[in-house]
């Protein structure tokens, strides 16, 4: 127990190392998964399994598709000026 | 009458903002709204939980980073203990670049989340209130 609680403890008192490389952006992929959920648990009139992870699903695509359209698009754009 | 009514209503929505505060997803469970509370409550948590896992409680910082501490304690009051804690003793929890970054930005979203959900939760009960009101007012109407 006591093991247990030191692992607990080392892991919030000890910052994870990230680097400033490009993937580490993946981290924000989780906190938006968590902000469709909450905002679909307070939308929903009524929660049911099957409806609540359909939405979710569909709302955290949508983003996600989104984020990378507008990466492309600013990708182009870097190439044209650049290139 | 009609005052003591909206009195107790007041209270009610009081005490069912200040508990979704303390503990994410209570005001909801009050209400009986069980499945959205356990939601709320688990992904507050896990959220606030893997920014404290990524930047460690040094992101909690009362001192340097006020803006965010802001967004932060909206999580639950609780977190001003580990606000407390850092200040007390900054030298033991010293986090900088992308660890901070990430690590604040999930514990602040974290917080205005759980205020997206006292505000939903008060507005429930509100409506809880409301329609109470309304089928107490008109029950001649209906034959009851």
């Amino acid at each position: 127990m006591s093991l247990m609680c030191s692992l607990v403890m080392a892991s919030i008192t000890i910052p994870e190392k990230i680097g400033t490389d490009p993937q580490s952006m993946l981290w924000l992929l989780p906190l938006t998964a968590a902000i469709v959920v909450v905002y679909k648990a307070t939308k929903l009139p009524t929660i049911t399994l099957g409806t609540f992870v359909k939405e979710t699903v569909v709302l955290l695509g949508s983003i996600v598709i989104f984020i990378i359209v507008i990466a492309l698009v600013l990708f182009a754009l870097a190439w044209l000026i650049s290139g | 009458m009609v005052k003591h009514s909206r009195g107790n209503h007041l209270v009610f929505l009081i005490t069912v903002g200040l508990l979704a505060w303390v503990v994410p997803g209570a005001g909801h469970y009050m209400l009986k709204e069980k499945k959205r509370a356990i939601i709320i409550f688990a992904t507050i948590v896990l959220t606030f939980c893997i920014g404290l896992y990524v930047g460690s409680i040094g992101v909690i910082n009362p001192a340097d980073a006020k803006t965010w501490y802001l967004a932060q304690i909206m999580n639950s009051p609780m977190v001003a203990a580990l606000g407390h804690l850092t200040t007390t003793a900054p030298e033991n929890y010293l986090v900088f670049g992308k660890p901070n970054e990430i690590g604040q930005i999930y514990t602040g979203i974290a917080g205005l989340l759980n205020l997206l959900c006292i505000v939903n939760a008060v507005y429930l009960a509100h409506l809880c209130g409301t329609n109470r009101e309304l089928t107490v007012k008109t029950p001649g109407k209906t034959g009851g």
